[in-house]
C-alpha cells in the first residue's frame, strides 16, 4: 500500500468476492479497488458479472464468498449507503407518480430536505418535465431521473450501471456529458459499461471483467499498453536488425511493408537518428496507439463486447 | 423507520388503487347495509293474505309486518351501528385488505422499485416495517371512515323515519373498531406475505382470494361428521375472522342474529393476532434475507 493509499483508503475494495447461483458462477474471486476522486470504468461484455458485482456492493444481493467494503462499511448498511448514489440497470420508479413526486419519495427514504429535489431536477435538466408522470417519460428522461435520484444525497460515491443502455446516439452523448459533469471534483464514480468508447472517453481507471473474473485493472493507458512506432524505411530488413538491437525496443517485426516497433512512442526521435545515421532512408515514422478495443480483444482472446 | 413511513404514506396517498379500493369498500358497505336495506324496507309490499281471511286476523298480520319493519329499521339506526357494520369486515373487508397488502409489496417487485429504494438509505427491515406501519394507518383510517359513514347513514335514516337517533356505547364502538382493524390487518398481512414469497402482485392476489373466498368456506361446509374436523375451524383465519365479526351482531334485538360462534370473541382475536404476527414475521424474515434481483 502506498503512502497515498494509506492516507486515502479505497472507497470500494473487494477481496475474493464471488457469487454463485446453483451451479452457475456469476462472479469469481473478484478483487477491485476504486480510489477517491476517480472515474472507474467497470468494463465487460453483457453477462460478464458487472451488474451482479454492483448489486453485491450495494447490498442488494449477498455474496457467496469473499468480502467487500464500500466507504469503509459493509455493503447495504444504512451508514454506508448514506454516501452512495446508485443507478442499477434500468431506472425503476413508480409509474403513477410524477418525476418530482418520485424524487420526493426517494428524498423521504434517504432523509434529505425536499429542496434538494428541485436542485437535482435542475442538474439533470428535467425541471421542465418534472410534473409529468414517470410512465410518460422517454427512456432518456427515465435515465436522467435515475441519475437525479442517485444525486439526491450529494453522494461521494456514484455507482452507475450501464447508464447509456438503450439510448439513441444523442441521448448517449448527453448522458456522458452529464456523467463527466457530476463526476468532477471530489466525487468518485464507478461506471459499469459494455461500451469501450464510453469507458475510454469518461474513465480514469478501468477494471475488465469477463465470465465473472477480473482480467486486468489499471489506467486506460496501462490497458492499452505502451503502443509502438510504425516506420517506413528502406531497406527494411536491415532496419529491423538495427532496431531490434536497440535497448528500448522490445520487439521489431515487418507487417504490410512497414516496420513495427514495440516501444514507447517517445523514443521516435532516437530511433529515427539511429536509422538515418546507419544510412537508411526513413520516409515515414509515426506512433501507433493501441485502442482499448485491441487491448480488450487481446484480453478476452477475441470475444467481442 | 419514520423516514420510510413518510415515503410510504406519500406513495399510498398518491396511488390511485388505494382510493379505488377504499371507495369501493365504503360505497358497497353503505349501499348494502343502509341504502338497499332501507329501500327494501320502505317499499315492502303488504302481506299476501288468502281470500276470506277474517278482518281481525288480517289486521294482526298487518301489525306483525309493521312490527317486523320497525325492528329492521331500528337495525339501521346509529345505535345499532356496531352490529350492522362489523360482520362486513370478515366478508368484503378481508379481500379488500388482502389486495391492499399484496399491492403494497407485490407492485414493488413488479416495477423493480425495491432496488431503487434500498439503495437510498433505509435498511431492509426499516423499509419493511415502515411499509407495514403505513398500511396499518391506512387500514385504521378505513375502519374509522366505515363507522363514520355508517353513523352518518344511520342518522339520515333515523331522521327520515322521525326516530330518535341514539349512539352505541363508546366501549362497544371502540371494541368494534379494534376488531375490524384486527380482521383487516390479518388479511393485509397475508397479502404482504404472499406477495413477498411470490414476488408478484397478480399471483398473490389470486391465491389469497381463492383461499379467503373459496377454500376455507368450501372445506368447512363439507358435511363431515367428525368432531376433530369441526373443532379445526377454531384455528383458521377465515373462520376466526367470521367468529370475531359475528360476535358483535348478537346485540341486535331483531331475532335474526347468526348462530352463536363456537369460540368467544377474545379467543378469536387471539388466534387472529397469532396469525398476523406469524405472517408478518415470516414475510420480514424472507424480505430481510433474500436477494433483490
Amino acid at each position: 500500500m502506498t503512502e497515498s493509499e494509506s492516507r486515502h483508503p479505497p472507497l470500494v475494495e473487494t477481496s475474493g468476492l464471488g457469487k454463485r447461483y446453483g451451479s452457475i458462477t456469476a462472479v469469481r474471486d473478484l478483487n477491485i479497488s476504486v480510489r477517491r476522486g476517480e472515474v472507474y470504468g467497470f468494463l465487460g461484455p453483457n453477462g460478464a458479472g458487472k451488474t451482479t458485482t454492483l448489486r453485491m456492493l450495494l447490498g442488494l444481493i449477498k455474496p457467496s464468498s469473499g468480502t467487500a467494503k464500500v466507504l469503509g462499511k459493509e455493503p447495504g448498511s444504512p451508514l454506508g449507503l448514506q454516501g452512495i448514489g446508485a443507478l442499477v440497470e434500468s431506472p425503476a420508479f413508480y409509474p403513477y407518480l410524477s418525476g418530482r413526486d418520485n424524487l420526493r419519495v426517494m428524498a423521504r427514504y434517504c432523509g434529505v430536505p425536499h429542496e434538494r429535489v428541485a436542485e437535482v431536477l435542475g442538474q439533470v435538466e428535467l425541471a421542465g418535465r418534472s410534473k409529468d408522470k414517470f410512465k410518460k417519460y422517454s427512456l432518456g428522461m427515465k435515465q436522467r431521473l435515475g441519475v437525479a435520484a442517485a444525486l439526491l444525497k450529494d453522494p461521494e460515491l456514484l455507482i452507475l450501471d450501464e447508464p447509456t443502455n438503450g439510448l439513441d446516439p444523442k441521448g448517449m452523448a448527453d448522458m456522458r456529458t452529464l456523467i463527466r459533469r457530476v463526476g468532477h471534483g471530489e466525487r468518485t464514480v464507478l461506471l459499469s459499461s459494455h461500451l469501450l468508447g464510453e469507458v475510454e472517453q469518461v474513465c480514469d481507471r478501468v477494471g475488465v471483467i469477463h465470465k465473472g473474473e477480473l482480467l486486468i485493472e489499471g489506467t486506460v493507458e496501462e490497458l492499452r499498453g505502451g503502443g509502438g512506432i510504425l516506420v517506413k524505411v528502406e531497406p527494411i530488413d536491415e532496419a529491423r536488425k538495427i532496431a531490434a538491437d536497440l535497448a528500448w525496443v522490445e520487439g521489431a517485426r515487418i507487417e504490410d511493408g512497414m516496420l513495427v516497433l514495440d516501444t514507447d512512442p517517445e523514443n521516435a526521435a532516437e530511433i529515427n537518428a539511429h536509422l538515418v545515421s546507419a544510412g537508411l532512408r526513413v520516409s515515414e515514422l509515426r506512433p501507433v496507439a493501441r485502442s482499448l478495443e485491441d487491448a480488450f480483444l487481446e484480453l478476452t482472446r477475441g470475444e467481442t463486447v | 423507520m419514520l423516514a420510510s413511513l413518510g415515503a410510504e404514506l406519500l406513495k399510498l396517498r398518491k396511488r390511485p388503487s388505494t382510493w379505488v379500493l377504499g371507495c369501493i369498500w365504503l360505497a358497497v358497505t353503505i349501499l348494502l347495509n343502509y341504502t338497499l336495506a332501507y329501500a327494501l324496507l320502505s317499499n315492502a309490499p303488504p302481506p299476501t293474505v288468502p281470500e276470506g281471511t277474517p278482518k281481525a286476523q288480517r289486521e294482526q298480520l298487518r301489525e306483525q309486518q309493521e312490527e317486523f319493519r320497525e325492528q329492521q329499521l331500528e337495525f339501521l339506526y346509529p345505535e345499532n351501528l356496531v352490529s350492522n357494520l362489523t360482520p362486513g369486515f370478515a366478508n368484503l373487508g378481508a379481500p379488500i385488505a388482502l389486495i391492499l397488502g399484496a399491492l403494497a409489496v407485490g407492485s414493488e417487485y413488479g416495477w423493480t422499485t425495491f432496488k431503487t429504494v434500498l439503495t437510498q438509505r433505509p435498511g431492509r427491515l426499516a423499509l419493511f416495517f415502515g411499509k407495514l406501519l403505513a398500511l396499518g394507518i391506512l387500514l385504521a383510517l378505513l375502519v374509522v371512515l366505515t363507522f363514520a359513514a355508517g353513523a352518518a347513514s344511520g342518522y339520515v335514516i333515523a331522521g327520515l323515519e322521525n326516530a330518535p337517533a341514539g349512539w352505541p356505547a363508546a366501549g362497544e364502538l371502540a371494541s368494534a373498531i379494534g376488531a375490524g382493524g384486527l380482521i383487516l390487518a390479518v388479511w393485509a398481512a397475508l397479502g404482504v406475505l404472499l406477495a413477498t414469497l411470490l414476488r408478484s402482485t397478480a399471483l398473490s392476489i389470486g391465491i389469497g382470494l381463492v383461499y379467503s373466498l373459496v377454500l376455507e368456506t368450501i372445506i368447512f361446509s363439507l358435511p363431515i361428521p367428525n368432531e376433530a374436523f369441526r373443532n379445526a375451524r377454531e384455528y383458521f383465519p377465515g373462520q376466526n375472522s367470521t367468529f370475531l365479526a359475528d360476535s358483535f351482531s348478537g346485540q341486535t334485538q331483531t331475532g335474526f342474529a347468526p348462530p352463536e360462534p363456537p369460540v368467544d370473541a377474545s379467543q378469536a382475536a387471539l388466534v387472529l393476532l397469532a396469525y398476523a404476527a406469524a405472517f408478518i414475521l415470516l414475510a420480514a424474515l424472507v424480505f430481510g434475507r433474500r436477494d433483490v434481483t
